[in-house]
């Protein structure tokens, strides 16, 4: 008897319904980005909050304001309006959110959902009213103090009726309202078309569908932490200065690109970091064998204690961050260390400048040696005794025992590591040199990573040094595909 | 098999017991030990120098004689410590983002890393290499900051907590581990009416519980030395600087220290201002002995540590 009415299959996979989540999706992209903030109605609102920042956080949605409260030429009331309208929204993107999972169920579960799919845009909207009504409060309340145009520094965003504002919505407001509109259309389709659920049907959902939306929540952190950074790649393309927001005239195209090769004084800075960066990393390539050294010349002491104390406590300074590896640096070498007390003599050692790159390669090498060690240890301990045996009865010494049978039951180990070490090439890390270095040895010191951390968090540079942060990541990834193919070719089996 | 092992075990020991040591092999196992004896030392040293330090009278620190043993052992140092400013505070935030976030870790890990080995899930292989391909790439510094401020996470102590929920390395370590028990396990509880929360509640956290205290372990030393987040993001909020950033401007301070201790006119703050080295070592020595307390336990789980390293997607 349904036959007739059902214009919808209950496949969730129908394109309405996967319309309606992606709109959902979007909508819910639009809470972090600060661009498409429906709550910035005024000046005073800081230009890099979200939608989800001025819902959530007082302070952030106030950074801007203080000296306009202490004046009184903003009401505090007008601002909690701000924020009630903030969460307002919040909630009715949350309820369609909500509405967009249930759909994934069955015709009984879909009926619930368009519960919350109808009354999520109402409520969205509500709360752009809020705002609306906010942004009217906020411009009367300064023009009664006569500080109009320290709330809205360009153009009014609506008319001025004798002593009363009526504001019209910003674009970013329509963006919302539109976006809830159109999920109201598909909610009416979807709600015509479903049929109604059998008698006693209960509402659920195929295991794959929840299996999925348990896992959704997870993929979305995923998403805001490590790919929505990609599109901060952005600000290389222009001239921004923190605070600000990026325009279409402050688009300037690849003119940090090309500042990075023009600019004298960027380019041998450019140069001098990128021979720090390299000599480091070659380095510590030459010695990568040290570590498997290091095991296999532990594997020949026969005491078994021995062997695990010194394990014990050469694997110590790798659990210990790089400031307290300078803090032990410090107690040792620093004017009144332990050096120079026993020796006597009063020469700060961690601020000469000689021979840097060694002295940190020494002090990687101290911190890390006895923890890469133990990969190799347990490689050894995988090699078939009975090859040992074998060679000793063919009359192989100790050395030849190790070189024959030892080290090739290592190599492919070995060889996973260089690559890994080659496609890291770029990446020394922050903290060991930003740690170690001062005003005497800050030339031989500066790595890549220190070198953008020094121009855009210190210096506020932040285009110059987002260019170089993207170079560094395109470059790195195409490494690690080289080291990975190398890998394929060689190995006949992937790294990654 | 266990009577295999016992019968073998003493023909090995007579083996060695038997055999001769040449002067070749002597000279070996003495350059061999000596070796990593020394390093070994080097390994050690700088640890207990900074503790005897600590514990040693202030007025032998000042002359320099204090450089192998302790002299008039005491604890006044770490006393004095409630006067230096804003390390309460520092230690505090240290602590509990190391419970909470390694808490959130880990519950996360066992979640997710579950819900990856059901194979019925929709698009399970392209959410599963969605969060995997992470490891590999980063967006950079800068555009990391960029991103953590746009959600206003700057000067704000859940940056130090929800950025690290989803850690793609211990999900594959936890999904690994989960396919090594005995599918029949969760299936039996299913056909027995089981709920997907029970089956993971009652059967795989229970069994997957050594994987767990492994990324445990080691998430809470990331967290316990993490110091990069706190040093770039929590510029405006000195209240949220972690220990290791205290630790780090102290060190680095050139300036006098006594400006960072308050109640100057106490006698063990007095004491320590007179030599403000000491402040140095012993707030080096609070950080880390957290380190060396968990570390007898973080050996138990070295072997699944460098899987961290090694194992693939």
């Amino acid at each position: 008897m349904t036959e007739k009415k059902k214009t919808i299959p209950e496949e969730p996979c129908h394109p309405v319904y996967s319309l309606q989540r992606i709109l959902a999706l979007l909508m819910f992209f639009l809470l972090f980005i600060p661009t498409a903030n429906p709550a910035r109605v005024c000046d005073l609102v800081n230009k890099n909050l979200s939608l989800l920042t001025s819902a959530i956080s007082w302070t952030g949605l106030t950074s801007d304001v203080g000296r306009g409260f202490r004046a009184g030429w903003v009401s505090e009331s007008s601002f909690r309006l701000i924020m009630a309208g903030s969460i307002v929204m919040l909630l009715g993107i949350c309820v369609i959110a909500v509405g967009a999972c249930m759909s994934f169920g069955n015709n009984k579960l879909k009926r619930s959902s368009f519960l919350f799919s109808l009354a999520g845009p109402f409520i969205t909207v509500a709360g752009e009213a809020l705002l609306v009504l906010s942004s009217s409060r906020i411009v009367e309340f300064a023009r009664a103090n006569g500080k109009l145009d320290r709330v809205y520094s360009g153009t009014l965003n609506g008319f001025l009726v004798g002593k009363s504002f009526v504001p019209y919505p910003s674009g970013r407001m329509i963006l919302f309202a539109a976006i809830g509109a159109l999920l109201l259309i598909l909610t009416i389709i979807t709600l015509i078309g479903t049929p109604a659920p059998e008698k006693g049907e209960k509402a659920q959902m195929e295991s794959r569908y929840s299996l999925f939306l348990m896992f959704l929540p997870f993929a979305l952190l995923t998403f805001i932490f490590c790919y929505l950074p990609l599109w901060g790649w952005r600000y290389s393309f222009f001239d921004y200065q923190s605070g600000q927001t990026l325009s279409k005239e402050s688009f300037v195209g690849f003119k940090w690109f090309k500042f990075l090769f023009e600019n004298e004084a960027t380019r041998n800075d450019i140069f001098r970091v990128m021979k720090n960066t390299l000599a480091m990393s070659f380095l510590g390539i030459i010695t990568s064998w040290v570590p498997l050294a290091f095991a296999v010349f532990l594997n020949e002491i026969p005491s078994k204690r021995f062997k695990r104390f010194v394990q014990t406590a050469t694997t110590i300074p790798n659990f210990i961050s790089w400031i307290l590896v300078y803090a032990v640096a410090f107690a040792i070498f620093s004017t009144d260390g332990f050096i120079n007390s026993v020796f006597g003599g009063n020469t700060n050692y961690l601020m000469s400048s000689s021979h840097m790159w060694l002295k940190m390669l020494l002090w990687g090498t101290w911190k890390g040696v006895g923890w890469s060690a133990i990969i190799y240890i347990a490689g050894i301990a995988g090699i078939d005794r009975q090859l040992y045996e074998a060679a000793t009865v063919d009359g192989a010494g100790r050395f030849q025992r190790i070189w024959h049978v030892t080290i090739p039951g290592l190599v492919p180990t070995y060889m996973v590591m260089l690559l890994m070490a080659v496609a890291g090439m770029l990446s020394n890390g922050l903290d060991q040199y930003l740690v170690f270095s001062n005003h005497a040895n800050a030339t031989d010191m500066e790595v890549l990573d220190l070198y953008v951390y020094n121009l855009g968090i210190k210096g506020g540079s932040i285009p110059l040094s987002t260019v170089i942060s993207m170079t560094k990541s395109l470059v790195s990834i195409a490494l690690l595909f080289m080291a990975n193919s190398i890998s394929k070719l060689v190995r006949k089996e992937s790294i990654i | 098999m266990a009577d295999q092992v016992k019968q073998t075990k003493p023909r090995i020991k007579t083996e060695t017991r038997r055999k001769i040591i040449s002067g070749g092999d002597l000279a070996f196992y003495a350059v061999d030990h000596l070796f990593f004896l020394v390093f070994t030392i080097t390994c050690l040293f700088p640890f207990y120098y900074l503790l005897i330090n600590t514990i040693s009278d202030s007025e032998s620190v000042s002359k320099g004689i204090v450089n192998f043993f302790p002299r008039g052992i005491n604890l006044q140092n770490y006393i004095a410590l409630k006067n230096v400013n804003a390390l309460g505070s520092a230690a505090l935030v240290s602590v509990l983002r190391t419970i909470i976030g390694t808490a959130v870790m880990v519950a996360a890990s066992a979640f997710v890393g579950y819900l990856v080995t059901k194979e019925e899930m929709w698009h399970r292989k392209f959410f599963y290499r969605f969060l995997v391909i992470t490891m590999y790439f980063n967006a950079g510094l800068i555009p990391w900051y960029m991103n953590m401020s746009m959600l206003g996470l700057t000067n704000h102590f859940a940056a130090y907590i929800i950025p690290g929920i989803v850690a793609p390395y211990n999900i594959i370590l936890v999904k690994t581990y989960i396919e090594s028990i005995p599918k029949e396990l969760e299936e039996s509880a299913f056909i027995d009416g089981a709920s997907f929360f029970t089956v993971f509640r009652k059967i795989i956290w229970p069994l997957s519980k050594p994987i767990l205290a492994t990324i445990a372990i080691f998430g809470a030393v990331g967290h316990w030395n993490s110091f990069q987040d706190s040093l770039i993001l929590m510029s405006d909020a000195p209240n949220l600087y972690t220990l290791q950033h205290r630790l780090y401007i102290y060190l680095t301070q050139t300036s006098d220290l006594k400006n960072i201790i308050n109640d100057p006119n106490s006698p063990s703050a007095a004491a320590m201002a007179a030599n403000p080295k000491l402040i140095k070592y012993t707030i080096s020595m609070i950080s880390v002995i957290p380190i060396l307390l968990v570390y007898p336990f973080m050996q138990r789980y070295f072997e699944e540590g460098i899987m961290l390293g090694a194992v693939k997607g």
